[in-house]
């Protein structure tokens, strides 16, 4: 088991520094919270997370000199592609898209009619275009929702 | 193909949803308690003996969620931050009205409209069953030989605790270590468990546990023994002077944003008053060893007046330093 | 003597009782199963539809949907990899690969009857040591929490498979997202960036279901057009055989969740955790290594959850002390029915004690009952195509975060935390410790600055309490042992021995 992960991923490394700035970000936010020298303040304890934070990143960035890209990939620019063409494929970038719109929707239409819009859009788009079927599992999927929260839990929804 | 189909289905059940919030009056849906302070401590007990009631006469829900720490300010924040449509309410206690004093935050209850002040309890310094201490004077004696050695329990700045502190302070000296924590109910576990020494608490939150004999009580905050706890002295024994700041109480009431819709303030006003007023609940109270008060309106905000003016005062004669703000500064008359 | 029987078994004899004990376990079952919805938000808005009930009644609901809570949240750990509850998180490190090898109806019926026997042994214990039980956890010191929180961090970072560093990051992480918002002290705003938003912090749950719900979602959708494996459901009831065989274990795991659970604000979900890392501890030959399948690794967690429930109600009857955040609110609602929880509620009135324990082991036994029969409707869902069930996720995620408070921020907050668990997935990091640590953070800064309260202040005064307390020295034995023994310092001896 321990072998399969030697190889690091695209865009890996990208990622582990990434989180290390956050750490820093996290610390200096941390740090600007009253008391900081003292053993027992507010701070004290955000500021300890942060440097131990810091720490593992560090631990994490350092683990990479053991790791070896993928052979296949030949640069920093074929890497780059490669992880947009891993993480960024068409329904990956229709759903968050789609996903984003439904949580604005909410506001301005109603949770029902955003929710049913949300479902059906996807639905078609994921099944190709079984426009009917999919309209039907859309509605349906509705009403369960609508006799679960609204009716049972009395949930209040927008 | 489909668009007709799809549009129709689409407006029928937007329709039906926006009928139902056209027609119905206030409440139509459940409405949100935010209890200040932790699960088990006074404030608690008392929001969830009177809600049911309430949820009686309103014919819905409140679905009741503690919220506490920063000394009730993250509840009353949260309270304070949500849509003014009627349906968050806070129950909370007494701190709010020192917030500006202690530098917690720069609302208090003249930032929301009180629907109804439900009672006022008493206050009694308790310590774990097996102290050494029987008294108060005791207490007082030990710590002014060992200062900043004792333990006391207590719920963040401008809790009651340290309102209570800041009273004997006033009078007296008393110097202890302050450990917080989320509420009395908590305070009280750790007292039980001898890991803290003393604790302030309202009387509705400490009384049965020191009639069953799992606490003590050191003194009561009061001029005269009283009934629900007898044996205990009244604090003047032990601090003639601090007869001054009294009578003193904590105090519980429930709140709504500012901006709330009149019909909903008066609707509510009304059923927590009826509430209020149920003979179920004034048992309730009596036997949690505090007084129903039922004040709303005018009545209510006289009373947060008063309580402020006297309170804010005594802290500041007794530790002006400890105040990020003098009462004068905030406006707050002399009583 | 007589008396404590026909409190015992009024909850078996009276029908009205039966049908409500039967009606909660079931419908607690699925409102654990649903993320989103806690058993903490059933219990409570329960206590306004049963304020007018008799309080008998009431409580035989409650106690259905909490034991049944407590388990459903299982159900959809193995199915989905998507624990309904913070205490079945655990249960997903190996249910959800038992799922994936087709085991999943196996899985869910072992777990069932382990739950039960959990269930049942937290009941036993509850009925006979409720008052020795509670007075052992009062004598932990803020520092004594503080210990086990700190235990409870380093197991969930040293489970977290893949790296230590990641496990340790993703646990701060998470803690960090825990303390945002006011200082309980000093209502001193922290880590908020300056918004008023973040002032009254991230509730839990939204980031529990952006980081298991929608991150899954996100995640699930590299593998939108694979088939889902399909899964065996015939085999629901568990031979007796391996019952039989993992009996030991689970007797084991229950008693550390009954201790786990009646220790004040800790519940269900730190109770599986210690179990899962006893039973990787002392388990030397699984039926599957762990976090890939193990049997063991289901049965550890499941067990102690249940009887986690036993343990919770001690001190909340013992002494009025919620056990957890449920027991919290059947606090509520002993006193919305006149009764005053507290040391005197066993003396005044031994009925509700003698009820609840009967009634225990009754909404266990229906536990049986609803847990083996219902299970085929269940794994149909994991038979839906995912491209039916990716969006529906995504809608369930949507509604259960926004029935926490009513609040729009807190859905795009959601969605947040699932874009972020997304890429922490992708490059090897577990979202499970970060969650932990968002429950485990604040209370660690807590009860850190109450036990450095406690001794004035002084750093070697705390250090000291640590070994000369005899609970405190126990625990940070264990704490120095758990180092030892998972810290790369022991295959770094090791070489060393062998070069030698």
């Amino acid at each position: 088991m321990s072998q399969k992960f030697e190889r690091v991923q695209a865009g890996e490394k990208a990622f582990d520094w990434l989180l290390m700035l956050f750490s820093i970000g996290v610390l200096v936010e941390a740090y600007r919270i009253d008391g900081i020298p003292s053993l027992n303040s507010p701070g004290s304890f955000p500021v300890g997370l942060a440097l131990v934070m810091i720490a593992s990143s560090a631990v994490i960035l350092f683990s990479h000199r053991h790791k070896r890209r993928d052979p296949r990939i030949r640069d920093a620019r074929h890497e780059f592609q490669v992880f947009w063409k891993e993480h960024f494929q068409p329904h990956i970038v229709v759903f968050t898209l789609v996903a984003v719109a439904y949580l604005v929707a909410i506001v301005w239409f109603s949770f029902y009619v955003s929710t049913f819009l949300f479902l059906a859009l996807l639905f078609i788009y994921y099944r190709q275009g079984r426009v009917i079927s999919s309209l039907v599992i859309a509605g349906g999927s509705l009403a369960v929702i609508y006799v679960l929260f609204t009716l049972v839990f009395r949930v209040y929804l927008p | 193909m489909f668009q007709p189909t799809f549009t129709r289905l689409a407006l029928a059940i937007g329709a039906a949803a926006m009928a139902g919030t056209a027609l119905a009056e206030y409440p139509e849906r459940n409405i949100q308690g935010t209890i200040q302070w932790g699960a088990g401590g006074a404030t608690d007990n008392v929001a969830r003996s009177l809600t049911p009631h309430v949820e009686d006469i309103l014919d819905t829900t409140i679905i009741l969620t503690n919220r506490p720490g920063g000394t009730g300010v993250i509840g009353m924040n949260h309270v304070m931050r949500q849509r003014p449509d009627g349906y968050n309410l806070l129950y909370g206690a007494e701190n709010p009205l020192l917030y500006p004093l202690m530098g917690l935050a720069d609302f208090t209850y003249d930032d929301m409209h009180s629907v109804n002040i439900i009672g006022q309890g008493l206050v009694v310094i308790a310590a774990p069953a097996d102290s050494q201490f029987d008294s108060f004077a005791e207490l007082l004696e030990h710590a002014q030989a060992n200062p900043g050695e004792l333990r006391m329990g207590g719920t963040g700045a401008g809790g009651l605790p340290s309102t209570v502190l800041a009273m004997v302070n006033a009078v007296d000296e008393l110097d202890v270590r302050n450990v917080t924590f989320g509420g009395d109910g908590p305070g009280i576990t750790a007292m039980l468990g001898g890991h803290i020494d003393f604790m302030p608490l309202s009387l509705a939150a400490a009384g049965e546990q020191i009639r069953s004999g799992k606490m003590k009580g050191l003194a009561v905050l009061t001029s005269e023994e009283i009934e629900a706890l007898p044996g205990v002295p009244p604090i003047t024994q032990a601090l003639p002077d601090i007869e001054s700041f009294l009578p003193w109480g904590p105090f519980w009431g429930v709140f709504v944003h500012q901006d709330a819709p009149e019909e909903a303030k008066k609707v509510l006003a009304d059923a927590y008053e009826q509430a209020v007023a149920s003979e179920e609940f004034g048992d309730f109270m009596e036997n949690f060893g505090a007084e129903v008060l039922n004040l709303h309106g005018e009545e209510a905000e006289q009373y947060l007046d008063n309580w402020q003016s006297v309170t804010a005062w005594a802290m500041y004669e007794a530790d002006a330093e400890i105040l990020e703000a003098t009462p004068e500064e905030l406006g707050i008359p002399r009583p | 003597m007589s008396d404590t029987f026909s409190y015992l078994l009024m909850a078996w004899l009276d029908p009205q009782l039966l049908l409500l004990t039967a009606l909660g376990t079931l419908a607690g079952i699925y409102v654990g199963a649903i993320p989103g919805l806690s058993v903490t938000m059933a219990a409570s808005i329960l206590i306004s539809f049963t304020f007018s009930w008799d309080i008998n009644n009431a409580l035989a609901l409650m106690v259905g949907i909490y034991v049944g809570g407590v388990y459903g949240g299982s159900r959809t750990a193995i199915l989905l990899n998507i624990p309904g509850a913070p205490s079945a998180v655990v249960t997903a490190f190996d249910g959800y690969p038992l799922a994936q090898r087709g085991e999943a109806g196996q899985a869910i019926g072992l777990s069932t009857v382990m739950s039960v026997i959990g269930g049942l042994i937290g009941t036993l214990v509850l009925a006979g040591s409720a008052p020795y039980l509670a007075d052992m956890a009062l004598e932990f010191a803020p520092r004594d929490y503080f210990l086990i929180a700190i235990l409870g961090l380093l197991l969930v970072s040293t489970l977290s498979g893949k790296s230590l560093a990641r496990g340790i990051f993703s646990v701060a992480l998470g803690a960090i997202i825990g303390l945002v918002g006011m200082d309980m002290v000093t209502a001193q705003p922290r880590m908020t960036l300056g918004s008023m938003e973040l002032l009254g912090g991230i509730h839990y749950v939204v980031v529990m279901i952006g980081l298991f719900g929608a991150a899954e979602a996100f995640y699930q959708l590299h593998n939108l057009n694979v088939v889902p494996v399909k899964q065996k459901v015939d085999k629901i009831i568990p031979p007796l055989k391996m019952v039989l065989k993992y009996l030991p274990l689970s007797v084991r795991t229950s008693i550390i969740g009954v201790i786990v659970g009646a220790l004040p604000g800790t519940g269900g979900d730190i109770a599986s955790l210690f179990a899962y890392d006893h039973a990787k501890r002392t388990v030397k030959n699984p039926s599957k290594p762990f976090g890939e399948g193990a049997y063991e690794g289901l049965v550890a967690p499941e067990t102690a959850n249940n009887a986690a429930v036993g343990g919770a109600y001690v001190p909340m009857l013992t002494l009025g002390m919620p056990g957890d955040a449920v027991t919290a609110v059947i606090i509520g609602a002993l006193v919305i029915h006149g009764l005053n929880p507290g040391p005197m509620l066993m003396i005044e009135t031994p009925h509700i004690f003698w009820f609840t324990v009967g009634n225990l082991a009754l909404a266990n036994l229906f536990l049986l009952l609803f847990g083996l029969t219902g299970i085929k409707i269940f794994t149909k869902v994991v038979e839906v195509p995912k491209a039916v069930l990716i969006p529906l996720i995504l809608v369930l995620c949507v509604v259960g975060t926004y029935s926490i408070n009513s609040n729009m921020m807190e859905v795009y907050w959601m969605l947040g935390f699932g874009i972020l668990g997304y890429w922490l997935k992708v490059f090897g990091f577990q979202t499970g410790p970060i969650i932990l640590g968002v429950i485990l953070g604040p209370l660690l800064d807590k009860t850190y600055r109450q036990a450095m309260s406690s001794v004035g202040d002084s750093g070697s005064d705390f250090l000291l309490a640590l070994v000369t307390n005899p609970l405190s020295l126990v625990l940070t034995a264990v704490i120095v042992l758990v180092l030892l023994g998972q810290t790369p310092v022991k295959p770094w001896l090791m070489r060393r021995i062998r070069r030698h």
